[in-house]
């Protein structure tokens, strides 16, 4: 019956298969034409993870008012198949108040934040249903990795600019490696006799942006290394950080440029593929308006919390088991960040529907990169924090060759097993590097708090 | 009537007209965008025979183009400097005036090119196509400014590459919104391969300066970067007569530049010979050298406008100097662009930047090397890598043979990013040595 749902079809009662092209079409420009587009890719991803309520157990409820409070609670809460590590976020909000040892409360609000990240996905899209697709498409587009933008706002505020930038940079590469390696992995291997295409123009815009984003990110590590050789002099030692924030200012109107090349003018080149029907359910709202917003807001704030506890205790954690606090952020905390999304992505690479799952990675990788990272150097420069765009040597590189790997992986139209594999290992390889790297010895017991200093080694040759 | 007759006929009549065609390069067709038929009215009341063609001639040469009216800062421009007015305003002139003069430059060499045949018009084209980089270049290295030479080298490869194409492709873009934006992608793929075995080039001897300064590598002498880099500059010379070769020998099927329908724009009628071959050939010579003036002005007082408008002279010779050098070439791209022919966009764009990257700046080394003057091809971290992204970006943007606003957008984006970051470069601190010296303290090399 309609146990679980894997694919949500704009609103159509007849479910014929057959019908799926032409119904699709008149579904989508006909009455419920407006809420199709606001299904992007991301929403559609997570979606594959929601199972539909069973109402049956709630008529057993005698209280009527109870009744619906109660099928509220149960679509927010158990309409996931990830609710099973819902637990570990009262868990982790225990474990801080009494005191257990805080790796415990960092590896608890890790968990803890999975499952609230898909319910805020999930929540975006209801009340996308009610805003319309533009809106739809902006709230998607701003709090599509809400996880990242509040886990770097708070590490920022605490002054650990690096967890900020390592966090931010490891949620890029995981996107574009990891995600998108193991599906193109999975669907490869799934769909081994078959041909894979999927739609090159929208990952040729992702692509392009992304690179503007990383000749963003090196400019200021080459003038800091151009200054350091001699090669040039700079007027002050802020330069790098005067540049840092013109370049983000650029990085976020092409961002902006960037929405309105999705939603309006070209949005026909970022649809998502026809999903043809096996078992789906209409997509109405199950949710009301104002309980829609509600909830968002109570998972957010739920989601602020944990992150509050993951930035304050990532230092213990990184002593209690001998790893950096880079390599923490780059790759740990991405790989939970992500994991709904990646999951869904590799539904839908077994599935065939690479479009949506490029739509995912890629995505989410351009959100944060063109988004979040400006963004936080804009917050750090109204709070009067020294975040600029300078990533170090060897994450900026690792970024490039990321972007560089993807990019050339992505440009002929196709798709098989071997493209994933390469991307995986891209992956295994940087995540190596920093595994070996630690912090500079001469900060030993600050690996968040006071790196500013070593890495801007400014010879400021101030005229 | 002919011509416009014959380019209709899509058959037979275009193999006839097919050499003459060869000649008229993109880079010719987009500054005839700004040309404009004489007005042979006028003339036919001038009473003396002599005298109406010596009028006809200069009225042809000098008024035909709608850019006439910068010339008179050709004239301000060595009155300022005969009668000592300020140094900026001399510059500013100069630049100024360079702009006309750049775009008849290029009508003449057109014109000459029609007695020559297409080989050899091709070639001119190829080699005058960016006469003013190249004097200018010549005239820096002249004076020892090796620092102005590189950065106005570097600034007019990334103004085409990002510039001229983003600005083209955007508005573009807009003016189409609805319609679909296709381009050849051969010709681009031709270009970018250049343009990236020239960025090699340039990586080489960066690399083996910083590789020695920190311990990696020992070098037998001094000299070896500028060694090293004399020898890639024969290479990409050898490289650019294969491409002139490809292009126009072999392969020059693939360059030709889309059919120009006739919607009653007079383009295609211009394609006709207007000035006989000796009073050509004595016009370029004079524009040439009213050309060569100016640059001089331009080097000479390159530093005193910096200082008296406290910008830096890098930042000067990457920006400036560029966007004014190729004003009519990038108001041509933009119109051909508007009109939805991006070929002739990519064609003047694209062919300008591999130009300059692969004949203009290893023919600079080499001319250093006879003059006695350390010209390396070491144009230093952020401007390597800043050439070495936007070609990786222009690259990746064309790959796909269609275009849209965003992709000119993201192209214009990368060329603001890059002209803040040498807007907050200065280089004081060495006094006078913008220009002289700069080749020994930006060359750390320890043995």
């Amino acid at each position: 019956m309609e146990a679980t749902v894997v694919v949500v079809e704009p609103g159509r009662k007849p479910q014929h298969p057959a019908d799926a092209g032409g119904g699709l079409h008149a579904a989508r420009h006909g009455a419920h034409g407006h809420s199709a587009h606001a299904r992007t890719a991301h929403s559609m991803s997570s979606s594959s993870l929601r199972k539909k309520s069973d109402a049956s157990l709630l008529r057993k409820v005698p209280f009527a008012p109870l009744r619906p409070v109660l099928a509220n609670l149960q679509e927010v809460f158990l309409g996931t198949k990830l609710a099973v590590l819902f637990p570990a976020v009262p868990l982790a909000i225990a474990a801080q108040c009494a005191h257990f040892g805080q790796v415990w409360v960092f590896a608890l609000s890790l968990l803890g934040l999975i499952p609230l990240a898909e319910r805020v996905s999930f929540l975006t899209e209801q009340i996308a249903l009610y805003t319309g697709p533009t809106v739809g498409g902006l709230l998607n587009a701003t709090c599509g990795n809400a996880t990242e933008l509040i886990i770097a706002l708070f590490a920022l505020m605490q002054g650990k600019i690096e967890v900020v930038k390592c966090s931010l940079l490891g949620s890029v590469l995981s996107n574009l490696l990891l995600v998108l390696g193991t599906s193109l992995f999975c669907g490869g291997i799934v769909n081994l006799r078959a041909d894979q295409p999927y739609d090159r123009k929208q990952s040729d815009v992702s692509t392009g942006l992304l690179i503007l984003g990383v000749l963003c990110q090196s400019l200021p590590l080459m003038l800091r290394y151009a200054v350091g050789a001699g090669e040039h002099a700079v007027a002050a030692a802020t330069t790098g950080l005067e540049l840092s924030r013109a370049c983000s200012i650029v990085m976020l109107l092409a961002y902006v440029a960037y929405l309105f090349f999705q939603l309006k003018t070209h949005s026909q080149l970022f649809d998502p593929q026809e999903a043809e029907g096996d078992g789906e359910a209409e997509e109405e709202p199950v949710l009301g308006l104002a309980s829609g917003l509600f909830w968002l807001a109570f998972m957010t704030v739920l989601i602020a919390i944990l992150s509050e506890y993951v930035v304050g205790t990532i230092e213990p954690t990184s002593q209690s088991w001998g790893l950096s606090v880079s390599f923490i952020s780059i790759i740990l905390l991405p790989i939970v960040g992500n994991a709904a999304e990646h999951a869904g992505a590799i539904i839908f690479a077994l599935k065939n529907k690479l479009d949506i799952t490029l739509g995912v990675a890629l995505g989410s990788a351009t959100q944060i990169s063109m988004f979040v990272v400006p963004l936080s150097v804009i917050v750090a420069w109204i709070a009067g924090i020294e975040m600029d765009l300078d990533f170090k040597l060897l994450e900026t590189v690792s970024l490039f060759v990321a972007v560089i790997v993807t990019a050339f992986t992505l440009q002929d139209g196709t798709s098989h097993y071997l493209k994933g594999i390469i991307l995986l290992l891209c992956y295994i390889v940087i995540g190596a590097c920093f595994f070996v790297t630690r912090q500079p010895s001469s900060h030993a017991n600050n690996n968040g708090a006071k790196l500013a200093g070593p890495t801007s080694t400014w010879n400021a040759q101030v005229a | 009537m002919d011509s416009a007759a014959t380019l209709l006929d899509s058959g037979a009549g275009t193999k006839e007209m097919a050499p003459r065609h060869l000649g008229r390069t993109a880079h010719n067709m987009s500054s005839s965008s700004l040309r404009k038929k004489s007005d042979v009215a006028l003339l036919r009341k001038v009473p003396c025979a002599a005298l109406r063609h010596l009028l006809a001639n200069l009225q042809e040469v000098l008024l035909a183009t709608k850019l006439v009216l910068l010339f008179p800062a050709v004239i301000l421009a060595l009155a300022a400097r005969i009668f000592h007015f300020g140094q900026e305003w001399v510059f500013v002139l100069s630049l100024i005036g360079l702009i006309p003069l750049a775009e008849r430059l290029s009508f003449l060499t057109e014109q000459v090119a029609f007695y020559t045949g297409p080989t050899v018009g091709g070639l001119l084209n190829a080699t005058f196509g960016n006469v003013t980089e190249v004097i200018i270049a010549l005239f820096a290295l002249h004076e020892g400014k090796v620092v102005v030479v590189k950065c106005s080298l570097l600034g007019s490869i990334l103004s085409n590459m990002l510039l001229v194409l983003g600005t083209s492709l955007f508005f573009g873009g807009l003016a189409n919104l609805g319609t679909e934006q296709p381009y050849d992608r051969m010709q681009v793929d031709v270009s970018t391969g250049l343009l990236i075995l020239g960025v090699l080039c340039h990586s080489l001897p960066l690399m083996l300066r910083y590789a020695v300064s920190s311990g990696e590598h020992a070098v037998v002498s001094w000299d070896a970067g500028l060694e090293l880099s004399r020898a890639c500059s024969v290479v990409m010379l050898l490289a650019y007569v294969a491409y002139l070769f490809f292009q126009l020998k072999t392969h020059h099927q693939l360059f030709e530049p889309q059919e120009v329908e006739d919607d009653g724009d007079d383009l295609i009628s211009q394609d006709e010979v207007v000035l006989g071959f000796s009073s050509a050939m004595i016009w370029l010579g004079v524009m040439t050298l009213m050309t060569a003036v100016l640059s001089e002005f331009v080097v000479t007082t390159i530093e005193a406008a910096s200082k008296s408008w406290e910008l830096s002279v890098s930042f000067i010779s990457i920006i400036l100097i560029p966007i004014v050098g190729n004003a009519a070439e990038h108001a041509g791209a933009v119109i051909f662009a508007l009109k939805n022919k991006l070929d002739i966009t990519l064609g003047v764009s694209l062919g300008s930047a591999t130009q300059i990257s692969m004949f203009v700046v290893p023919l600079s080394v080499l001319v250093g090397w006879i003059m006695g003057v350390p010209m390396d091809l070491d144009f230093n971290l952020i401007e390597t890598g800043s050439l070495l992204l936007a070609i990786l970006v222009t690259t990746f943007t064309l790959q796909d043979g269609s275009s849209h606003y965003l992709k000119g957008l993201l192209l214009l984006f990368c060329y603001v990013v890059m002209a803040v970051c040498f807007f907050v470069l200065r280089r004081r601190g060495n006094g006078n040595s913008d220009g002289v010296h700069q080749g020994v303290a930006s060359n750390t090399w320890k043995i």
